[in-house]
């Protein structure tokens, strides 16, 4: 069973005066920012739904999984032959399964933002202007120096567009396997400030208040307009009214947090439980990580380049 | 401007990891001084409205939206070092919680947002504005410029970051392993997006936000500027000491750019560089050819050691002696003038 609404998990249906039906395409900064907050939100849900589900990475401790994940992602960042990075990236493929992390969303997540991003950043430096190199797909000379796509080229943006991938896949492992409370437990227990910690704990709460206010207030302008906004000059004082008013509403509820921390007996130490234990499988997870890591950089510096 | 993980190599991220801390650390440190136990939740709201203002979409003219950072809106609002935390906080969440931005880029992303930005931004809000009183419209003004200005520096901070990649790092066949694009692909690239509609944004969000809580809730404008009368005219003050001192460490901080800067001076090197034909000349004139040679006894000739080995060294090690050396010069000119001061009128006024 899913916690999250049905209702979130799909796009809208726009019902178009020709009585097609497509997805509504939004082009206002209202539309935008609403939909903005309610990913967030949407994106909280989802991965409670996650987290919560019976799979490899939930079952481990929060502070093994982030540390073989960095570990990963680091050797990641060390590997520069591609056979590797695809290896890695199944890798990452596997546990997300093993995890019961819904494959298209998996895929999903990665493939539809990486090829757009990235991809189009590095495309121009597959050509022999910016990676000078043996040639490979000509494209006729340019003052008289033959120019086209350099193998160097395509190996380069190869490299770049599979490490960011696969980063980002180990990444949304965790992310997704591990409630924030528990994720910033393990932070904790990795040596960062106790106090970073509160904050970036307490910021995550009120993140999700703010973006109620917003929410609200961008909803309610939805409300009175009747045709698309299109005065860029309005649109621009309403969203700096908005924001200030959130600042105004930030920093008063800052007061009102503090008074209500202190009259709960907040003296300015942070406390905080710890009742984290390592298991087998914690250990055993640990051991094949490191086994996979030092086999991947081992590969990599064995085929050379 | 979040940088990916797969763009820098794991040790530009260690070394920015490194760089980071004491600006962590110190900006911990100013702000729990001024807000003592309210510390947490202070910071913790302060960094939720950084996260929820980066989600803004700010319609910018020919009907598109763009995202601002808004490190100068939070510095104008709150003070420098509490946007080092906030904004540094909300990239935190941004990239563990959305995979937006690298994990191991963090200390990358937040030098360029968390730092760069806000104070590059706070410093020229601050210079323009220092005479202005609070409700002044022009401070609005010059707090959206400054943003424009801080967005732009940080973006050439990335573009530094992305093109010493190929210079460091490459295959032995030439293929760059990390962020493949020059200085010279870089700076247009980044320059022209945050010219346009990323420093368009930011000049917008921070001029409007500045311009409505000088209308609507100046006791929020009270908190980073006590002291700040509300109304009328300021009397001028002078610039400061501390702003020629700032000046200057942002120059030395800069020095190590020389070192991507191509090409020498003309006929500066030593005389066999001189394009004689061009000057109608046959030989080099005897007396530039003596006379140039004369003192050889530099002790970082070419701004280098002698062997001209661990040339990049050496660059670095010579602005760093020169620095001392000037210093060293310039405080022995100040002591000469406040002795000669001091004989010369004995009874202070």
């Amino acid at each position: 069973m899913s916690a999250t609404p049905d209702w979130m998990l799909h796009a809208e249906p726009s019902l178009c005066p020709c009585g097609c039906i497509g997805r509504r395409t939004t082009t206002s900064f209202v539309d935008k920012t609403i939909t903005g907050a309610s990913r967030v939100m949407r994106q909280a849900l989802f991965t409670d739904d996650i987290a919560a589900k019976p799979g490899l990475l939930q079952r481990l401790d929060p502070r093994v999984k982030v540390v073989s994940v960095l570990g990963l992602v680091i050797a990641v960042a060390m590997v520069r032959n591609i056979p590797v990075l695809v290896g890695l990236y199944a890798l990452s493929v596997v546990i997300a399964i093993a995890s019961r992390i819904p494959a298209w969303y998996f895929a999903k997540r990665v493939w539809l933002f990486v090829p757009i991003f990235t991809g189009i950043v590095v495309l121009p430096a597959t050509l022999s202007f910016i990676t000078p190199g043996e040639i490979v797909v000509p494209l006729g000379t340019w003052f008289g120096h033959p120019v086209g796509v350099t193998s160097q080229g395509l190996r380069s943006a190869g490299l770049i567009i599979l490490r960011v991938a696969t980063s980002i896949s180990f990444v949304v492992l965790v992310a997704l396997t591990t409630t924030w409370t528990r994720l910033l437990a393990a932070l904790r227990a990795m040596l960062l400030p106790r106090m970073f910690i509160l904050v970036l704990g307490m910021a995550y709460r009120y993140v999700f208040q703010l973006l109620d206010s917003v929410t609200e207030m961008y909803e309610a302008r939805k409300a009175r307009t009747v045709r698309a906004d299109a005065d860029v000059r309005s649109g621009r004082a309403f969203v700096s009214a908005t924001a200030g008013t959130i600042f105004g509403r930030a920093h008063s509820m800052s007061e009102e947090v503090h008074q209500a921390m202190v009259s709960r007996g907040y003296t300015g130490q942070a406390r905080t439980m710890s009742a984290f234990r390592v298991r087998t499988t914690d250990v055993t997870w640990i051991a094949v990580c490191a086994m996979v890591i030092v086999i991947a950089i081992g590969i990599d510096r064995a085929l050379g380049r | 401007m979040h940088i990916p993980d797969g763009y820098l190599s794991p040790s530009t991220c260690g070394t920015f990891t490194v760089a980071m801390v004491p600006f962590w650390v110190t900006a911990g440190r100013r702000v729990r001084k001024i807000v003592k136990s309210r510390y947490v939740p202070y910071v913790a709201l302060a960094s939720a409205f950084s996260f929820v203002v980066m989600m803004f979409n700010i319609p910018v003219p020919d009907g598109t939206t763009a995202h601002a950072v808004a490190g100068t809106l939070t510095a104008v609002l709150l003070g420098p070092w509490a946007a080092v935390i906030s904004v540094s906080v909300a990239l935190v969440i941004q990239a563990l919680f959305f995979g937006d931005g690298g994990v191991l880029a963090i200390a990358a992303n937040c030098f360029n947002m968390a730092v760069v930005l806000p104070f590059v931004g706070y410093g020229v809000y601050r210079a323009l504005s220092r005479n202005l009183s609070l409700t002044n419209p022009r401070r609005a003004l010059f707090g959206g410029f400054g943003a424009y200005v801080g967005i732009n520096a940080s973006a050439m901070c990335a573009a530094i970051e992305f093109d010493l990649q190929p210079r460091l790092f490459t295959a032995a066949d030439g293929t760059p392993l990390y962020a493949p694009f020059h200085l010279s692909q870089t700076v247009p690239a980044m320059a022209i997006a945050h010219l346009t509609v990323a420093g368009m944004a930011e000049f917008a969000l921070t001029f409007g936000v500045i311009a409505f809580l000088q209308r609507a809730n100046v006791p929020v404008m009270k908190i980073n500027h006590p002291g700040v009368q509300l109304e009328g005219d300021i009397d001028r003050r002078p610039l400061g000491w501390r702003w020629a001192l700032i000046g200057l460490g942002v120059l030395a901080v800069l020095t190590p750019l020389g070192l991507l800067a191509p090409g020498g001076a003309f006929g500066e090197d030593s005389p066999d560089n001189l394009d004689l034909g061009r000057y109608n000349l046959r030989a080099v004139p005897t007396g530039l050819a003596r006379w140039s040679s004369f003192w050889n006894h530099a002790v970082l000739g070419g701004y280098g050691f002698k062997d001209g080995e661990h040339p990049n060294v050496g660059y670095v090690l010579s602005a760093l002696v020169g620095m001392a050396v000037i210093a060293v010069a310039a405080g022995l000119v100040l002591l000469v003038v406040k002795f000669v001061r001091s004989t010369a009128s004995p009874v202070s006024p």
